[in-house]
């Protein structure tokens, strides 16, 4: 094996393409690319991914652009094995969705109740950040759903994958990538 | 269904049930190794942290209780290879120390065995999977054996840069033993220090059971049957003998696999489950079980990490995910004043930005803006170092069947696991030293890597010992109630060491499996 074949980078799988479906066909896209191209969500409802959005925003600046509901709505919507999500390796039981959609209602019964019944989504940046930082310090008296400390750890996860995780989150940070091995196969 | 009756059937296609079934299946006997998930290729190890989780369980049947939940996901295996397919191939070995705790401290057992009854194997495995690091470098600690096969690997910046904090309190750092190749080996490329061995290695530079001694036994004609869930032992009407197992296949069909001798080597948490699943009127506790010792003594190791940005560009994307360096220098029992258990002390280290290792979880605390400067500065500046701990076994941390259920009707497994006092004690101790090292190394910023104490590499659950009184199995994992099943891989360590299990994990199975086969006629008759 060459040494620039070794190197060959992949634009599938290090770029983060995922099989969305569009118009009833299956294509690869980045989670990037399906919020900027609108791909319907297929598990989250339209409210929870504002909620994520916005969360991953206020943890990771850019995981809105970069996808992060898309990114999450794609993956809890396939076979718990074939998930990528860091759910996997920190012992959440799948199905995943369970775990999003309680932690997504307990950040946003969390909101209401200390915001006047405004959801994450609707708070100003700074009431965003406190929420969060509350959150993480499991300091949010009446919290109901998964430890706020643990919801902070995945989420904040999932936003580090789709902002930095890439190609181009590398790349934006300056570091060379440098895959093994280009993608032969969709997996 | 029933299939033909083989010789040895392997559950478990990781590190142990790999040697076995090489060693078995060469030694001309008749092998299926079962393994519950998929048949993974090397051209499947994509080099991505995200993509890399594939190769890790996803929701195993255990539930987590205790103080110290244990944390299985990051380490585990699924699908053939086992978790040595994405493992970071550090091959520290046990010490002489290790296997006399009782002995000579009055806590915890003896092994059955002495380290001189291992360190044969230890110099066959580096021979046979490929060893790089320096012997001779570590004979300042240990009796002197073989040397490895290969030299040290390359050292980078975010390796050498501790060495001067190291010297300043008096640890002397060798060169890693590693299972890689800093040169070609066995028709194996060397390493190219990407840094992506956490996800996979894909051309075989580090020693996976893929590209080893899986390998190994199938060119010798061993059948490896992927996506076969083991339920399972079966036993004669007696209960003397076990006659095979029980599974289900892809298609979630049952199946039975008959066999002269069954091998467990399934992880140190499935074993003990498998082995109380398969309880009879003859065995009512479980296989193996009449003292009730299946599933006591679960071990892990902590690691205090200590970590720091320098002003400097210390290319933190290069090498590789184990260490450039090592060190015993802490190893003895009571090497840190009022804590208790061996520490191993690694520096060096390829990191990537996300994933639980990733230097975005250097800084929990961060997030926002904050976070987004930080990995600005940690891409050019950060590394880190790491102190392993050894936890004493304890009676009560123990797995046991759960009234919940998998797809299979199989009880899930209950890991209750908690730390003693002894655990936080060294922990600290080893952060403490941590800071000294960065300081001296000349760190403009460090920290302590804290949060919940991690719990890393599980041990123990089916321990030997002199006899049943004590243990369940014999020193090569021979089980004392039943001498045609064996357990095989960490979960028959007596005690946890400090250092990385892998190593010892290859030679205590290479040694049963070469015990099997001299004695075959004796154990499968």
């Amino acid at each position: 094996m060459s040494q620039m074949e070794r190197r060959a980078f992949m634009k599938g799988a290090a770029g983060g393409a995922l099989a969305f479906t569009v118009g009833g066909i299956e294509v690869l896209l980045t989670p990037a690319a399906a919020r900027a191209q609108g791909v319907p969500l297929r598990t989250l409802t339209a409210a929870q991914a504002a909620t994520l959005e916005a969360l991953g925003e206020t943890l990771v600046p850019g995981a809105r652009q970069a996808g992060i509901a898309h990114f999450v709505d794609q993956q809890i919507s396939i076979p718990a094995d074939e998930a990528l999500l860091e759910a996997r390796i920190l012992n959440v039981r799948p199905p995943y969705a369970n775990f999003y959609r309680a932690a997504l209602a307990a950040v946003d019964r969390a909101s209401q109740a200390l915001n006047s019944g405004r959801n994450f989504a609707q708070l100003g940046e700074a009431e965003q950040r406190s929420l969060v930082d509350s959150m993480r310090q499991n300091k949010i008296d009446g919290w109901q759903g998964p430890g706020g400390p643990f919801v902070y750890l995945l989420l904040r996860s999932d936003a580090v994958d789709v902002v930095y995780g890439t190609m181009d989150g590398y790349a934006g940070l300056g570091i060379p990538y440098m895959p093994h091995i280009a993608p032969t196969k969709r997996w | 269904m029933a299939n033909e009756k083989v010789d040895v059937v392997i559950v478990g296609a990781g590190a142990s049930g790999s040697t076995y079934a090489a060693a078995l299946a060469k030694a001309g006997k008749k092998v299926v190794v079962l393994e519950q998930g998929p048949d993974w290729q090397l051209s499947d190890l994509i080099s991505s942290d995200f993509w890399g989780r594939r190769v890790k369980p996803a929701g195993a049947p255990f539930l987590l209780e205790g103080k110290n939940p244990v944390s299985y996901g990051y380490q585990g295996g699924w699908g053939v290879g086992g978790a040595a397919l994405h493992y970071f191939a550090n091959f520290p070995r046990l010490l002489p120390n290790d296997f006399r705790i009782k002995s000579e401290h009055n806590r915890a057992h003896d092994w059955p065995i002495s380290y001189q009854d291992v360190a044969p194997y230890y110099d066959k495995v580096a021979r046979d999977v490929g060893v790089s690091g320096d012997a001779k470098a570590e004979e300042i600690w240990r009796p002197a054996g073989d040397p490895y096969p290969m030299p040290p690997m390359k050292t980078f910046r975010n390796g050498q840069i501790w060495l001067k904090g190291f010297e300043s309190v008096g640890i002397r750092m060798v060169p890693a033993a590693v299972g890689m190749n800093s040169t070609e080996y066995k028709g194996r490329p060397a390493c190219i220090y990407d840094g992506w061995c956490h996800v996979g290695c894909p051309i075989g530079a580090l020693a996976n059971p893929l590209v080893t001694y899986l390998a190994d036994a199938r060119k010798a004609g061993a059948e490896v049957r992927p996506w076969s869930s083991v339920t399972r032992v079966l036993t004669n009407a007696q209960g003397t003998k076990v006659t095979g197992v029980e599974y289900y296949d892809q298609k979630k069909e049952r199946q039975v696999q008959e066999a002269s001798v069954v091998v467990l080597a399934a992880w140190a948490a499935q074993n003990p489950r498998l082995l109380l699943n398969s309880s009879t009127d003859k065995h009512p506790r479980g296989l193996a079980n009449t003292n009730g010792l299946v599933g006591k003594y679960m071990m892990t190791h902590f690691s205090s990490g200590t970590l720091a940005i320098f002003d400097e560009n210390v290319e933190n994307h290069m090498g590789t995910t184990g260490a450039q360096y090592m060190s015993y220098e802490r190893y003895g029992k009571t090497a840190h004043k009022g804590a208790f258990g061996s520490s191993f002390i690694v520096a060096g280290t390829a990191l990537k930005t996300s994933d639980l290792g990733g230097f975005a979880n250097a800084r929990l605390d961060l997030f926002g803006p904050e976070l987004a400067a930080f990995m600005k500065r940690a891409a050019r500046g950060f590394s880190r170092i790491g102190a392993f701990g050894e936890e004493m076994p304890n009676i009560e941390n123990r797995i046991e069947l759960a009234s919940d259920k998998d797809e299979f009707g199989m009880p899930l497994g209950r890991i209750i696991h908690s730390y003693d006092d002894d655990v936080p004690k060294l922990w600290e101790a080893n952060f403490a030293e941590g800071l000294a090292i960065a300081k001296a190394a000349g760190a403009k910023e460090m920290w302590s890597g804290r949060g919940n104490i991690p719990t890393i590499h599980l041990m123990g659950g089916t321990i030997m010992g002199t006899g049943a009184e004590n243990s369940v199995v014999n020193s090569y994992g021979q089980t004392h109630e039943i001498s045609n099943l064996y357990m095989a891989g960490p979960g028959i360590f007596a005690t946890s060491g400090a250092s990385n299990p892998t190593y010892t994990i290859f030679a205590l199975s290479l040694r049963g499996a070469e015990q099997l086969a001299t004695k075959w006629s004796t154990i499968a008759g």
